[in-house]
């Protein structure tokens, strides 16, 4: 079947749809035979899950990659208005050239002329995982209609995305791996509409928030869970799980709140508001005594808000997988405040400080899927989105926004040690770092050279969907070259 | 090509003098014999008005609103003055200071809770309160999470622009150093260059978010906000309203800001002691608008510590035909040249209009207006001489806010005309307010450092997924546009509240309430201390008749619009907590309300 994957309301439209009832329960069937038609052939074996860890703000990534080889580094060094010292170039982004120790190697580049890399010294951790050959890198990845070169560029805005350089629409473009204004789904949502047939609990959502809303996973008739990193709480003066027996106090408000939460209401609002609380109040009963008694021998970092998060998926992995929920599942969680307009090289809040955090948060989630936790460090594949990364150029103390960028894949399943820079597009390799090269702009904002599309399709398919399945949920990969960048 | 409107005459709307007041609102008091002819239809009605208008219905409003009608009530409002949370929170913080307690956001929350229950401007408070959450500042930002009396006195500044002319608005927010702080025009400096090589460029984000988020958006509008299409059979033809070129250049305009008592040095030939970084000195130094050190302090060529911060190249700036069209700065102004003559190219952008119009609608009436109601408040908003109280007033007395759609009679969808997307989901907050102001809570005293405790059970943004000045980041808590997946998203509505509403979230907010009502009443054994106490005798008084206690509550948080179906209910859990005391009774009927659905909506 061919459907219009620009929203759920287009689909219900070509469904003729639109007429038969609002509710979700009307349109289940359809739904469901949408998700049999997309599914593939061959039954899940096994779980895995795909973990999301989207930085908001827009990463600095070109800090977080960078190149050890002296011309290179140069490059990067001036590009960055000079290295931070502060008090001799307070302005100054540019990373110091560490030891040889903290020197990494692409091993996809035979090249000592161009494979030699470091990381932000705030990131010991992913420097050992990557050495182990876990980790990956993607590099000057971004949000493209196809792949363009600044000709291109220059010669027609058709060519590239709407509205780059904005927070907002750049966050939508990533999270739905299509880069067109108008569309309200995700594509982690659309892979667990094709999945979620294979899961056992039905009312367990493939798609699970611990960091609120995002477009990420909202799919055609999958909605995501969202949870609290601090795990489920009781709903006070109320029955814990619902309904509860007795003519209590407590049972009497439960029973009038049960009521009112499954009344029909004509008003949009209400009914969105009793189907959430209702769903909670649901899953709770599913959850809440599993979670409570699930727990991790791996110590995660207090203070460390993603790790948190992190420490949440864990045990709702390790659950999910004894209590056979579900063999598919994609985790969605947050950090912010990497919109470092300003103090980016200094202060409590900086990027080391970030970054440190996001490095400490990943290694301990990696160390709790290990065999002696979790032990599904194979079937979890970890990786990061961001909106851009930054300028080179400095604006006196941080950066401001750009376009292409580097992202981080981590698990068992992904072949680590690696640089992946080459879509099959004009632009491949990683970009020249002077301001103004053939393909970036005055202030080191690169033009991309691998769609978000290639990226998510790549682990899509990992997840096990087919590339006629991706072809569908990335209408514009088939303008790319490769559908797969074969980092997992 | 220079803007070709009144760049002069509007500098002269703008500037630190007081505000004269373009627009002089009819302040003319009815004798109390008179019954207006705008009078609400029913003390329901005034009760629904007052949800719209205030941090939620009193008796006492509902009975001073039938008296006065609409349009007294409004005129009579919006000539209030701010009352003011600064001097308070300066106040308490000092204290605590010099008695070696710990100051945070707290001390401003607090005050910021007790102003929007008891502050007789209800509607200049609210108007602020909807205005933080266009004109967003955040203590989640490292950068003034510590500022907390300039944090609350930006609120002040909010609240005593909040019927002034939108352009005098912006114009204080840009000047205002925590907005500085916050999106980095303070510290903002000129492009820096090592010979002829530039190392350095201004910072972008203040250039860029004054125009996507507090004024214009992304794309050109119509009045009614529809957007301008290059081709009308193509929904995605828009027309982007700048490029990445403009921001650059804009970015020029916001450079040379930083605190008004940064030394400016002993004047030339040399500036000694001149300090761009140093400054900041005192609280009332720290929420004054900020210095800009262009060549009204320095000279064009001033260098070290006579370096004039301020970008004097001539910019290219927005345009208001869309992408491709500038309007320009000349080069060699004031740094305050450059600031009004951009601010007044930006609130003059045909955007303007419908781009916050719209938004306004959303904080007082419903999430999805149509067309032609934006469009008339566009109008509003586009007359000369009108201001945002002006604005305000025609959202508040227009049809669509007073008469709302009849519910229909079944569910079903949109595209049959058979939902209802009209009003919105109640903020949090302001449900917490609603049921406070409901219920006369009492606000205990203040505690030795002159402080008055509001939400001793706090973690708000967490708990709600908002506290005001709290945002997790620019966009606010939700965005305008947000739909919700399923029926809003289907059917192309918006639902920007629904956004922090999840199944965690559901939770979290009841759990809330429940600590302000079971857990906060006058008469309690053991009464907190930290929070205000709820008057449950209006429902007590009739314990023992569940119907009079289901009346109480329609009409107190329902402005008696509670289904026939939620009587029955909330009638039948009274009847079977037969065991429980008075008290229980009364706080559960509250927690329970709500809790529900048609509380958790305003329409």
């Amino acid at each position: 079947m061919s459907i219009s994957r620009n929203s759920r309301r287009d689909f219900l439209r070509n469904m003729g749809c639109l007429a038969c009832g609002g509710t979700a329960a009307a349109l289940l069937p359809q739904l469901h035979m949408m998700g049999t038609a997309l599914a593939n052939t061959s039954a899940a074996t096994g779980y895995k899950a795909l973990v999301c860890v989207y930085l908001y703000g827009g990463n600095d990534a070109w800090n977080m990659l960078v190149p050890f080889d002296t011309a290179r580094y140069n490059t990067y060094a001036t590009s960055r208005s000079g290295v931070y010292n502060a008090t001799t170039n307070p302005g100054g982004l540019a990373l110091p050239l560490p030891a040889a120790s903290a020197k990494i190697i692409d091993g996809n580049d035979p090249s000592s002329a161009t494979n030699q890399y470091f990381l932000h010294p705030a990131m010991p951790e992913m420097t050992t995982l990557f050495n182990q050959g876990h980790l990956a890198f993607v590099v000057n990845a971004g949000s493209l209609v196809k792949p363009i070169t600044m000709s291109d560029y220059t010669a027609n805005s058709a060519n590239y995305p709407a509205q780059l350089f904005s927070h907002a629409d750049q966050t939508n473009q990533w999270q739905q791996a299509f880069a067109q204004q108008g569309v309200t789904l995700g594509w982690g949502g659309q892979c667990g509409d094709v999945l979620k047939p294979g899961n056992t609990n039905a009312q367990l959502s493939p798609c699970i928030s611990i960091a609120g809303a995002n477009r990420f996973q909202v799919g055609i008739s999958t909605i995501p869970y969202q949870m609290s990193s601090g795990g489920l709480t009781n709903l006070s003066a109320m029955c814990n799980p619902t309904p509860c027996n007795g003519v209590s106090s407590t049972s009497v408000r439960d029973n009038a709140l049960n009521a009112m939460l499954q009344e029909t209401y004509t008003n949009d609002f209400a009914g969105g508001y009793s189907a959430i609380f209702q769903r909670g109040r649901d899953l709770n009963n599913l959850l809440s005594a599993g979670l409570a008694g699930t727990t991790l021998s791996t110590t995660f970092p207090t203070g460390n808000s993603l790790a948190a998060q992190l420490q949440t998926v864990a045990k709702m992995i390790k659950l999910s997988v004894a209590q056979n929920y579900a063999t598919r599942q994609i985790y969605f969680v947050t950090m912010g405040s990497f919109d470092l307009h300003s103090g980016m090289m200094s202060g409590t809040n900086d990027h080391a400080a970030l970054l440190t955090t996001l490095s400490q948060a990943l290694n301990a989630f990696w160390t709790s899927m290990g065999p002696s936790d979790v032990n599904a460090q194979n079937n979890v594949t970890v990786f990061t989105m961001s909106e851009f990364a930054r300028t080179l150029q400095s604006n006196g103390s941080g950066s401001d926004h750009g376009w292409g960028t580097v992202q981080m894949a981590l698990g068992g399943g992904v072949h680590g040690g690696k640089l992946y820079s080459n879509g099959g597009g004009p632009i491949s390799g990683f970009p020249n770092q002077a301001l103004n090269a053939p393909n970036n702009f005055s202030r080191g904002q690169m033009i991309p050279g691998i769609g978000v599309e290639q990226y998510a399709a790549t682990l899509a398919q990992w997840m096990g969907i087919s590339v006629s399945q991706c072809n569908t949920i990335f209408p514009n990969l088939t303008k790319f070259g490769a559908n797969n960048l074969g980092f997992v | 090509m220079r803007a070709g409107f009144g760049i002069l005459g509007f500098a002269l709307v703008f500037g630190f003098v007081p505000w004269a007041g373009a627009t002089v609102h009819d302040q003319l008091f009815k004798g109390s014999f008179d019954i207006p002819a705008d009078q609400p239809a029913s003390v329901n009605a005034a009760a629904r008005f007052l949800t719209q208008a205030t941090f939620g219905p009193t008796q006492a409003d509902i009975n001073y609103l039938m008296a006065q009608g609409y349009g007294e009530w409004i005129d009579e409002q919006l000539a209030k003055p701010a009352t003011l949370g600064e001097p308070t929170v300066e106040a308490v913080v000092n204290a605590r200071t010099a008695g070696g307690q710990k100051v945070n956001n707290t001390q401003r929350l607090n005050r910021w809770f007790w102003q929007a229950v008891y502050a007789p401007d209800q509607l200049r408070q609210r108007m602020a309160y909807a205005l933080s959450q266009i004109f967003v500042v955040s203590d989640q930002s490292s950068s003034i999470s510590q500022y907390v009396v300039p944090l609350t006195q930006y609120g002040d500044m909010l609240a005593q622009a909040a019927f002034l002319p939108y352009g005098q608005v912006l114009l204080n927010v840009t000047y205002h150093p925590m907005m500085g702080r916050y999106l980095n025009a303070y510290h903002n400096v000129k492009a820096t260059f090592v010979g002829s090589v530039q190392t350095t460029s201004p910072d972008e984000n203040y250039a860029r978010e004054v125009m996507q988020l507090f004024s214009i958006g992304l794309i050109m509008r119509h009045p009614d906000f529809s957007p301008v299409l290059t081709n009308p059979l193509d929904p995605e033809s828009t027309i982007p309203t700048y490029d990445q070129g403009v921001i650059t250049q804009n970015a020029k305009v916001f450079t040379g800001f930083t605190w008004s008592d940064a030394p400016q040095g002993s004047g030339p030939p040399n500036y000694s002691g001149a300090s761009f970084y140093g400054g900041g000195l005192t609280f009332a130094a720290q929420y004054a608008p900020m210095a800009c050190w262009g060549t009204e302090l320095f000279p064009a060529t001033g260098t070290g510590s006579g370096n004039m911060r301020h970008d004097i190249t001539t910019k290219a700036v927005l345009g208001y035909g869309g992408v491709g069209t500038t309007n320009t700065i000349p080069a060699n102004q004031t740094c305050a040249q450059d600031v009004t003559d951009e601010l007044s190219i930006i609130a003059t952008h045909p955007n303007v209009a419908p781009f916050i119009s719209r938004q306004l609608i959303q904080r007082f009436v419903t999430s999805n207006p149509s067309p032609a109601y934006i469009a008339r408040i566009s109008a509003v908003f586009n007359t000369a001489g009108n201001d945002l109280g002006d604005v305000v007033k025609a959202i508040l007395i227009d049809t669509e806010a007073r008469n709302p759609p009849a519910l229909p009679a079944t569910t079903g969808s949109c595209s049959t005309g058979n939902c209802d997307a009209y009003g919105k989901l109640r903020e949090p907050v302001l449900s917490l307010t609603a049921m406070w102001r409901a219920f006369n809570a009492k606000a205990p005293a203040p505690d030795q450092y002159g402080e008055i405790a509001m939400i001793g059970y706090g973690g708000f943004l967490g708990n709600f997924g908002q506290a005001p000045y709290e945002s997790p980041t620019v966009f606010n808590f939700y965005l305008p546009d947000y739909q919700q997946p399923g029926v809003f998203a289907d059917s192309n509505l918006y639902s920007p509240e629904l956004q922090i509403t999840n199944e965690s979230t559901s939770y979290t907010t009841s759990n809330t309430y429940y600590q302000f009502t079971a857990n906060a009443y006058q008469g309690m054994t053991n009464p907190r201390t930290d929070r205000p106490l709820i008057d449950l005798s209006s429902l007590t008084v009739n314990s023992n008749n569940p119907a009079a206690m289901v009346g109480t509550l329609n009409t107190a948080l329902f402005c008696g619009s509670m289904s026939t179906t939620m009587q029955a209910t909330m009638k039948s859990m009274l009847v079977n907590l037969n065991g429980a005391s008075a008290q229980e009774k009364a706080w559960s009927a509250i927690y329970v309300a709500m809790l529900s659905p048609e509380f958790a909506t305003q329409r």
